[in-house]
C-alpha cells in the first residue's frame, strides 16, 4: 500500500503519461516545487496579492512584479463536486471522488484540486484542507488536497 | 442615422439524430433552408459567421457553400459564439459595412462522438490531446465539464439555499415543451422525482439536470430593415446585444453565483429600451439546469438568490402561460444540443416572434431574449429581439 490510497480503496499512485505535467519556463517552479513537497505560488511585490496558476502579469494589479513564494498549503473549500462519472482513464476507475476549488490562506490565490482521501459524504463548502502532494514522475507532482485532521 | 437590422430567415437541419450527415452537411442543409425561408439566394449572402472546433472553420464553410463573403466573423466563445456573432453582425449592418449576413452552425456530435462530451474529458479535452493552458492545472484533478457546472450549482445552493428540487423543476418544465416538438430528442413527461432519482453525474447535478447530446444544424440570416421589407416574412428586429467573459477555467470564476450575464443582460436590455418584465419569451442556453437558474437572476428576471423560487412560483414560471415561457422548443435539456446550442436559441426566438411556434406559441409575443452561455459559464452574450424596431 502506498500513501495515495483514496477513500474507496483505489490507489492513485500511478498516473498515465498523458496526464503528466509538461513543465515550461513559466510554470516549471510550480511542478518542481510540488515534487519537493512545497506549494509554490506567485506573489506580487507591488500589491502584495498572490495568484495561481503562474502567469507573466499579476492578475490583481497588472504589474510584472511577481516573485515565487512557498504557500502554507492551508486552504478553505469554496465549492466542490463529487465526480461520479468520468470516461477518461484512470479517472473512470477512481470514481467517485471529490474535486474542489479552494481559496488558499494566502490572499488572492485560488486553486483546483482533487481530494481523493475525503469521503464524499463529508465534503462541504468551508471545509479546511491542506495541500497533499502526489508524485507524477521524478520531476513533477500533482497537488491534491486533504482534510485537516 | 443607424440602420435597423432584422432576422429574415431561419433554418433548422434534420435532427436530432442524423447518422448519415456530417457536421458541414448539416450546416449546408440549414443554410439552404434559411435561404428558402427568407426568399433569398446564395448570391445575396455577403457576410458569413460560424464557429466550429478548429481554426478557419468559417473560411472552409464559405468555400464549401460556394460563397466568397466580404465580411467574416468567427468569435469562438463556445456555446455563446452565435450570440456574439449576432451582436457583431448587428453592429456591422447598422454601420453599413455589410447588408446581408448568414450565421451558420452544424455538428453531428452524437453520431460522431457519442454521449461523452460532459464526462469524456471535461474541461481538458480528450485524453491524449494537448490541453489549453489553464486546463493543464485542472485536468489532472479529474474534473469533468459537468463537474465544473456542478461546482457552481453547489456554491449557489450553499450561498442562497437553492434546492435540487428547484433545479429539477427547470428540467421538468422544459420537457413539457419538448412534448410539443416532434423533433425533440426526449418527449415523455418527467417529474421532479424522476430528475432526482436519475443518477448523479457530478453532485448536485443528476443525469436529467444535463442537456442532451444530439446532431443538428441551424442558420439565421440578418439584413437591413429596407431589404427585409421585400422578403417573405414579417421581419424580426434585433434591438440590443451585449456580451462578456469572467474566466476561462472554472477555478478562475471569482463568484460562481454571478456570470458575465449580469453585465451583458442589463446592457442589452438598456439598448433595446426594455425591462425584464417586458420579455415575453426567453431562449436560454440550458446546458444544465443551473445555467438557466443563474441567468434568471443575472438578467434580472429574479433577484439574486431567488432564481429557485422564481422557477417554481405560480405553478412554474418557465411554462407556457407562466411569467417567462422559457425554451419553448424543449431546449438543450430535452430537444437539441449538438455540441453548441447558441444559434438554435435565436431560431426559436424568431419563430416565436413570427407567431410560427405552433403548439408552443406564446400568444402575442413581441419581445424575446436569446442568451448564450459558453465554456464553463465563461462567456455570456444576450440578444434582444422584437416584432418592432426601436422607436
Amino acid at each position: 500500500m502506498t500513501d495515495f490510497v483514496a477513500h474507496n480503496g483505489v490507489d492513485w499512485s500511478e498516473s498515465p503519461k498523458y496526464l503528466w505535467p509538461r513543465p515550461n519556463n513559466e510554470d516549471g517552479e510550480f511542478w518542481a516545487g510540488a515534487r519537493r513537497g512545497e506549494l509554490r505560488i506567485q506573489r506580487c511585490t507591488s500589491c502584495g496579492k498572490h495568484q495561481h496558476y503562474p502567469r507573466f502579469l499579476c492578475t490583481h494589479c497588472g504589474r510584472a512584479t511577481l516573485e515565487w513564494v512557498t504557500a502554507s498549503g492551508l486552504a478553505t473549500v469554496y465549492s466542490f463536486t463529487v465526480v461520479r462519472q468520468n470516461g477518461v482513464p484512470p479517472f473512470n476507475e477512481r470514481v467517485p471522488f471529490v474535486v474542489a476549488v479552494v481559496d488558499l490562506d494566502e490572499d488572492g490565490a485560488r486553486m483546483i484540486g482533487a481530494l481523493p482521501k475525503l469521503d464524499p459524504a463529508q465534503a462541504r463548502v468551508g471545509l479546511r484542507v491542506r495541500a497533499d502532494f502526489r508524485p507524477a514522475n521524478d520531476d513533477s507532482a500533482f497537488v491534491d488536497f486533504a482534510p485537516l485532521d | 442615422m443607424k440602420r435597423r437590422v432584422c432576422v429574415v430567415g431561419v433554418g433548422l437541419s434534420d435532427g436530432p439524430v442524423t447518422p448519415d450527415m456530417s457536421g458541414i452537411m448539416l450546416e449546408a442543409q440549414s443554410f439552404r433552408r434559411a435561404l428558402d425561408d427568407a426568399g433569398l439566394e446564395v448570391a445575396d449572402i455577403e457576410g458569413l459567421a460560424s464557429a466550429g472546433y478548429g481554426g478557419m472553420h468559417e473560411v472552409m464553410l464559405a468555400e464549401y457553400l460556394g460563397l466568397t463573403p466580404r465580411w467574416l466573423e468567427s468569435s469562438s466563445t463556445g456555446g455563446s459564439s452565435f450570440e456574439f456573432h449576432t451582436m457583431h453582425a448587428f453592429r456591422a449592418i447598422e454601420a453599413g459595412d455589410v447588408d446581408t449576413v448568414a450565421i451558420v452552425y452544424g455538428n453531428n456530435q452524437l453520431s460522431a462522438s457519442g454521449r461523452t462530451l460532459g464526462t469524456g474529458g471535461g474541461g481538458g479535452g480528450r485524453a491524449g490531446m494537448a490541453m489549453p493552458m489553464p486546463m493543464a492545472y485542472e485536468f489532472p484533478s479529474g474534473l469533468t465539464l459537468v463537474g465544473a457546472y456542478a461546482m457552481a450549482a453547489q456554491r449557489h445552493m450553499h450561498q442562497y439555499g437553492t434546492t435540487a428540487e428547484q433545479l429539477a423543476s427547470i428540467s421538468v418544465q422544459t420537457r413539457e415543451h419538448a412534448a410539443r416538438n416532434p423533433n425533440a430528442m426526449y418527449r415523455d413527461p418527467i417529474t421532479v422525482d424522476d430528475v432526482l432519482s436519475s443518477r448523479l453525474v457530478a453532485d448536485p447535478l443528476h443525469k436529467l439536470d444535463c442537456c442532451v447530446i444530439s446532431d443538428g444544424g441551424c442558420c439565421i440570416i440578418l439584413t437591413t430593415e429596407d431589404r427585409a421589407r421585400d422578403l417573405a416574412h414579417r421581419p424580426v428586429y434585433v434591438r440590443g446585444a451585449a456580451g462578456g467573459t469572467t474566466h476561462h477555467s472554472i477555478q478562475a470564476m471569482a463568484d460562481m453565483t454571478r456570470t458575465a450575464g449580469a453585465v451583458s443582460g442589463p446592457k442589452a436590455f438598456a439598448e433595446a429600451g426594455i425591462r425584464p418584465s417586458d420579455v415575453d419569451m426567453f431562449a436560454m442556453y440550458d446546458s444544465f439546469t443551473y445555467t438557466v437558474l443563474v441567468m434568471l437572476e443575472d438578467l434580472g428576471f429574479a433577484p439574486k438568490g431567488e432564481g429557485g423560487a422564481f422557477v417554481t412560483d405560480g405553478g412554474g414560471n418557465l411554462r407556457l402561460g407562466g411569467a417567462l415561457p422559457t425554451n419553448t422548443d424543449g431546449g438543450g435539456l430535452s430537444s437539441t444540443h449538438p455540441g453548441m446550442r447558441g444559434l438554435f436559441l435565436l431560431c426559436e426566438a424568431t419563430r416565436q416572434l413570427r407567431g410560427e411556434a405552433g403548439d408552443s406559441q406564446v400568444a402575442g409575443a413581441e419581445i424575446a431574449v436569446a442568451h448564450g452561455s459558453g465554456g464553463w459559464l465563461s462567456t455570456q452574450a444576450t440578444v434582444v429581439l422584437g416584432t418592432e424596431g426601436e422607436s
